[in-house]
Order: C-alpha cells, then sequence, then structure tokens
C-alpha cells in the first residue's frame, strides 16, 4: 500500500514539470483566448466588456473569415500534396549512390534553415520584375514575365512554399526510406521486378505510415502559412490570398479587435479538431 | 533550530552588504522609449546620445531608445498597450493612430505648437488634447523624369501625344509639360506616352509606377487622387465613396493597371517595389512618399532627373501625417518622461534630428536644411498649401486598412468602381460606430 502511494508520488513528482509547462504555455493562453472571445476588447477602447456569443456570431458571418478559411484549405492541401510528392522523389534519387551527393544533400535542406519572414523578403528581391535577378535573366532570353503578376499569384505562392518546404518532405521521406531492409529489393530483384514496380508495390505501401506522417505535419503547418504570404501580397488583391493566419493577425493588429481575433482562432480549432482523428485514421496513423 | 541559525545569518548578512553598498543620492531616472528602424531610428539615437551625455545629466533622466522591427512595431505596441503595460515608457505613433493608441498616452503640455507645421501638430490632438510629440513629417509628391516630361514639346511627340490619349482615354489631348498643373487626365495620358505598349520609342516601359498592393499605407497614397478629384471619405458624416468623384478616383488607378500604364505585378507593389521601378528606369513617373527623394535624386536612372510636383488635381490634395512619440499613461517614469520629451520638442533637438537624417516637422529647421535636401522646400510649401489628412478618429488606421482590403481588387480591374465604392462606404460605415 505504501509502496503503492510512493509510486504514484514519485510519478506525479516525474510528470510535474510537464504538467507546469503545459499549464503556463498552454492551458493559461488558451483560457486567456477564450475568455478574451468572450469580450468586446479593442484597442480603440479602455474598457473590456462582457460580449457573450457576440463576435463567434461576427466571425460566422463575416464573408472575410470563410474565404480565408476556404483559401487556406485549398493552399494547405495543393502545397501538401506538391511538397509530399516532390519531397518522395527527391528520396528516391538520393536512396542511390551518385558523386557530390553528400553536398547536394546539404544544399537541399538550406531553405528549411531559413526563416521564413526572411526568404519572403529575399523573394521581393530576386523576383522583382526591376531589379530582380531571376526576371532578369528569363527577360534575356526574351519571356517577359512578371512573377508576381495577380493572374499567376496562386502558383507563384505554392511554388515558393515549395522550395523552402520540400525539404521537409524530402528529409521524413529519406529518414523512412533508409530503415527499409535491402533483402526486400534484392529479393524484388531476383523475382524480376522493374523499379517503377518496386517504388509503386513495395517502397511505397512500406512508407505509406512515414508519407502520411509527412502529409499531416505539412498540412497542420501550411495551414498555419502566415509570413510568406504577408510580407509579398499582404492578403491581396483585396483578400484573394489572405490565409486564415493573415485574417487573425489583422483583425487582432490592425483593426485592434482582440475579441473578434480571438473568437476567429478558437473557431478555427472547433472546425480542426474533429477532422483530426478521421485524418488519422484514414492514413492509418498507428496512434497508441 | 538549525534553518533559523541559517535564516538569521543569511539576514544579518544582506543587511550588512546592502549597508555597506553604495547607493548614489541622485541615481538617474532610465526611459525607455520605442521606435522603429530606420532612417528614423537611427536619426532619434544622435539626439538620445546628445541629450545623455549633456542635458539628461542635469535631468537626471537616462534614455534608451528600444527599436522594434519596423514591420510589426505597432502591432507589439497593440499587445503592450491592451495589457497595460509600464515597460517602455514612450511609445512611438503616428498621426493616423493616435486616435486607436490615445486611451493609452498621457496628455503633453508646455508643447509650442507655432514652431510646427500646423498640420502635423494639429494631427496628433485627440479631443484638442496634444497627445503626442511631432517628429519626421510625411506627405506625397508626384515625381517625375524632367528629361521625358521636357521633351514633350516637340512637335512630333505633341501629335503621337494626341493620338495615343485619344486611344487610352478617348480623349485628344495636348502635352502639358508643368506637373505642377497636371489634372489626372494629363498624367495618365502623359503615363500613356511614355509606356512603350503605345510608344514603341519612349525609354521607359511604362508610363506609371502604382503601388497596388493590399496595404494601408497604398490607401493614404490613393486618398491624394480622391481629393484631387474633389472626394473624400465622408460628406456631413455619411461615408462618400460611392459618389461621383469616389468612383472617378478607383477609375484612375484601374485605368492605369488595366491600360497597362503600369507593370502586371505592381498589383503587389509597395514603397520599396515603386522606388525600383523609377531607378531602374522601367517607369517613368509615380505617386510616392517624399521620404523616397534621397534615394530617387541620387540613384540609377532617375539620379539628377527626378522632378517632384504637387499631386495632380485640384485644393488639398496631398496626405499629410506625422510620425510621432506619445506617453504611456502607465509609465512609472512620467515625470523623467516627461522632460525627455520637453527636451525633444526644443529647436536643439530637432535641428540634431534633422542633421542625421530625421525630417522634422518644424518649418524653420527645414528651412536652413535646403541645400542639403532640396525636397525640404516642397514639404514646407505642399503641407501648407495641400496638406491634408483624414480626421476619422479612434479607428482611422482599421479605415486605412479595410479601405486597402475593399479597393484593391478595383485598383488592379478584378472589380468595377461601382461594386466595390459601395463596399467601401459600408466598411467606413461599420467603422464609424
Amino acid at each position: 500500500m505504501i509502496r503503492q502511494r510512493k509510486e504514484k508520488l514519485s510519478a506525479l513528482a516525474l510528470a510535474a514539470p510537464l504538467l507546469l509547462f503545459l499549464t503556463v504555455l498552454v492551458i493559461w493562453p488558451v483560457y486567456l483566448g477564450v475568455r478574451t472571445s468572450l469580450s468586446r476588447d479593442l484597442l480603440s477602447e479602455f474598457e473590456i466588456t462582457p460580449a457573450g456569443l457576440d463576435n463567434y456570431r461576427a466571425v460566422l458571418q463575416a464573408p472575410d473569415f470563410w474565404s480565408a478559411l476556404r483559401f487556406t484549405i485549398l493552399f494547405a492541401i495543393v502545397v501538401t500534396i506538391i511538397e509530399g510528392i516532390l519531397g518522395f522523389a527527391l528520396a528516391l534519387v538520393f536512396d542511390r549512390k551518385f558523386p557530390g551527393k553528400k553536398t547536394l544533400f546539404s544544399m537541399v535542406l538550406i531553405p528549411i534553415m531559413i526563416a521564413p519572414s526572411l526568404m519572403a523578403v529575399m523573394y521581393r528581391l530576386i523576383l522583382n520584375e526591376n531589379i530582380g535577378i531571376i526576371p532578369g535573366a528569363i527577360q534575356k532570353i526574351g519571356w517577359d514575365i512578371s512573377i508576381f503578376d495577380q493572374r499567376y499569384i496562386f502558383f507563384t505562392l505554392v511554388a515558393l512554399d515549395a522550395i523552402q518546404y520540400t525539404s521537409f518532405a524530402f528529409l521524413l521521406a529519406y529518414a523512412a526510406l533508409q530503415n527499409i531492409p535491402q533483402d526486400i529489393y534484392e529479393s524484388a530483384a531476383i523475382d524480376g521486378a522493374r523499379y517503377r514496380q518496386v517504388v509503386f508495390r513495395i517502397t511505397i505501401p512500406i512508407l505509406r505510415p512515414a508519407l502520411a506522417i509527412v502529409a499531416l505535419l505539412r498540412l497542420i503547418d501550411s495551414f498555419r502559412t502566415f509570413d510568406t504570404v504577408y510580407i509579398l501580397t499582404g492578403g491581396g488583391p483585396g483578400i484573394s490570398t489572405q490565409t486564415i493566419g493573415i485574417y487573425i493577425y489583422k483583425t487582432a493588429f490592425i483593426t485592434g479587435d482582440f475579441g473578434l481575433a480571438s473568437a476567429a482562432s478558437v473557431t478555427l480549432v472547433l472546425l480542426l479538431v474533429p477532422l483530426m482523428p478521421s485524418i488519422i485514421k484514414q492514413f492509418r496513423l498507428d496512434v497508441k | 533550530m538549525r534553518l533559523r541559525k541559517i535564516l538569521t545569518a543569511a539576514i544579518a548578512t544582506g543587511a550588512l552588504v546592502g549597508g555597506l553598498t553604495v547607493v548614489p543620492a541622485h541615481a538617474a531616472t532610465e526611459v525607455k522609449m520605442i521606435l522603429w528602424p530606420g532612417p528614423e531610428g537611427e536619426a532619434m539615437q544622435k539626439v538620445v546620445d546628445a541629450y545623455n551625455a549633456g542635458q539628461g545629466k542635469k535631468d537626471g533622466v537616462v534614455v534608451k531608445q528600444v527599436l522594434l522591427s519596423r514591420d510589426n512595431t505597432f502591432a507589439k505596441e497593440a499587445a503592450l498597450m491592451k495589457a497595460k503595460s509600464s515597460e517602455y515608457d514612450i511609445y512611438f505613433t503616428a498621426s493616423y493612430l493616435v486616435g486607436q493608441h490615445a486611451p493609452y498616452l498621457s496628455e503633453l503640455k508646455g508643447i509650442k505648437d507655432s514652431r510646427y507645421l500646423k498640420a502635423s501638430i494639429d494631427g496628433l490632438k485627440v479631443n484638442k488634447k496634444q497627445m503626442a510629440l511631432p517628429l519626421d513629417t510625411s506627405l506625397h509628391f508626384m515625381y517625375y523624369r524632367t528629361d521625358l516630361v521636357s521633351s514633350l514639346s516637340s512637335a512630333a511627340n505633341v501629335a503621337k501625344y494626341k493620338s495615343i490619349s485619344k486611344t487610352v482615354l478617348g480623349k485628344e489631348l495636348s502635352p502639358n509639360t508643368d506637373p505642377e498643373t497636371w489634372s489626372w487626365d494629363d498624367a495618365l495620358a502623359t503615363a500613356a506616352f511614355f509606356t512603350q505598349k503605345y510608344n514603341p520609342d519612349s525609354p521607359t516601359k511604362y508610363g506609371y509606377a502604382l503601388p497596388a498592393k493590399n496595404l494601408l499605407y497604398n490607401t493614404m497614397i490613393w486618398n491624394d487622387v480622391l481629393w484631387g478629384l474633389g472626394g473624400n471619405w465622408f460628406k456631413n458624416g455619411k461615408p462618400s465613396i460611392n459618389t461621383t468623384a469616389g468612383k472617378a478616383a478607383i477609375d484612375v488607378y484601374r485605368t492605369i493597371y488595366t491600360k497597362e500604364l503600369t507593370s502586371p505585378e505592381s498589383s503587389q507593389w509597395e514603397y520599396a517595389e515603386t522606388n525600383a521601378a523609377l531607378t531602374s528606369g522601367n517607369a517613368m513617373m509615380a505617386l510616392q512618399w517624399n521620404a523616397a527623394y534621397s534615394e530617387l535624386s541620387s540613384t540609377g536612372s532617375t539620379s539628377g532627373k527626378v522632378g517632384i510636383a504637387a499631386p495632380p488635381g485640384k485644393g488639398q490634395r496631398t496626405h499629410v501625417h506625422a510620425l510621432a512619440v506619445g506617453l504611456n499613461k502607465y509609465s512609472k517614469n512620467q515625470a523623467a518622461a516627461q522632460k525627455w520629451m520637453q527636451y525633444l520638442s526644443t529647436v536643439k533637438a530637432m535641428k540634431d534630428y534633422a542633421a542625421a537624417g530625421g525630417v522634422p516637422s518644424m518649418p524653420t529647421i527645414l528651412n536652413t536644411m535646403v541645400s542639403t535636401n532640396a525636397s525640404f522646400a516642397n514639404i514646407i510649401a505642399y503641407a501648407g498649401k495641400f496638406g491634408y489628412a483624414e480626421a476619422a478618429g479612434p479607428r482611422e488606421f482599421d479605415m486605412y486598412a479595410k479601405l486597402a482590403e475593399v479597393l484593391s481588387p478595383a485598383w488592379v480591374g478584378q472589380k468595377t468602381a461601382a461594386e466595390v465604392a459601395s463596399a467601401a462606404d459600408a466598411a467606413l460605415k461599420s467603422l464609424q460606430k
């Protein structure tokens, strides 16, 4: 009896730092966010007054919120698919031996080491039609194109996101590839399987859980896209490229409506949480 | 028992050390001030250093300047203000933000209004109370290539100009080589003339550099068009973008973009890209901030060839705002911060600021500095004659942002002026509450 009690106490003592961490950095801010979402809390007004569910009503009726959500979902799905495919393809390439592999491997990883906001500022410079090195080179070959033309802006944003985050998908896919026993490939070779058959019938099925994790992580991360899009387009023209992160940021820090911004954040979480178990189930992730 | 002994010893040691520590009789009070990085922050550091080395010693005040990021200074300040923080004694603000910031600022007293440009000092009053002290004054100029405008008067160009203006604007116009008297039709016809699509001989690819990104600072520039055509945000207290003048102002931007007088990527342009278009020689003119003068007058294709005029149109038509500093209501060093603010309001402090690259709102100083920056003369002249600022109250900042969001699709031809004008009025009305 005493032993059991001691074990419980020591378990509690061991868990205490984590519980404290969660309380201070997760539970308390979430509580504050929910409380703010139920208040009329404007920067231009000194007093904070209870607002009930008014902010939630306003969010649900705001076309800007739904437009931002639609754009974010579309953007997240497109970049996740593209980066997943490119990352996996790169992993297959790097799974072979070739000269300069180590150097190239390091170079491929550089984009994820750079802060997204810094990348965006760099893009603004190097892709600028007037002073950018890339449009300059394109114009030299006689092709007159404006990379930030509003007609192509969605594809530009997708391409820039892919440049930065494909390496993340590549890294995880490559690590998973290294865990596939060589005997399986050897057996397939003895059976006369072609490379394409090996990839589609052996590699992909084995890597499915790892690829699912890659997709899940990229999906969640791209849902939070803010820096690059905000710096390059400000969400425009109009709200045509406004992500949900930009909507919340502008509502809080430009409009100065913290109540509405918090309500939008909470609504977003409430909309996403029910999807998570089905996503996990869909990808057959073995979560125990 | 043992614990008590240890505690007693610790307290005794603490008291002894504390008693021996030398505390200066009049320790200087530290005043922390927020500014943003860039020319303003750099110039202010010189003023801070001079104060700390001189007057600050007499006042018993040491000023520490903290530079937040240029893009997010106001967002960070918003969080500090809402938390009623006393971490910083002086906040960075601006005339377009002071209405939003006023609940968190103390009123400033003893400031001599007569020292400042009227538009700048008045723009920082909320309910007739002076809530912030002006630093830099910002307004807009119509920048143009002097060499190209002067070439318009040749007989061959006059005929071509008439033909191009007929094609692009549907009106046969004659060149006007004095941009100071331009109407928007003159500006558009000149932009069309210097666009290679309509005039393959034009040295510039585009006639205009249009900052049309969804950005609140771009609304400030578009406001010049609105005012120049006789419009305003409000008329008799009611939103008035959905008027003939409002829709005409939207159509000026729409024409520039859809007729390709500007680059297609200008839908994402702001200050830096507009400058780049001019200095690279790709564009011939732009409405742009006065701060661009130093770069434009000394860089690339515009070096030595950049002219300044008031924005086209009639009446009060250049946006004026003042960057400023205000005293945090929750500062625990109010008296010390007031001393520093008093110093900042002196001619000496602002002279140091101007010498270090600032553009102070004091006309006497700007006048003496014209030899170092020719645009200072235009600032004084235009701020007085053409300067204007919307006095839209505590939510003015939001209104600028909302208008950029609502109007920018029409600026770049995604929507018509009629489609967005009523939405702009609705947005203004909702923010008036």
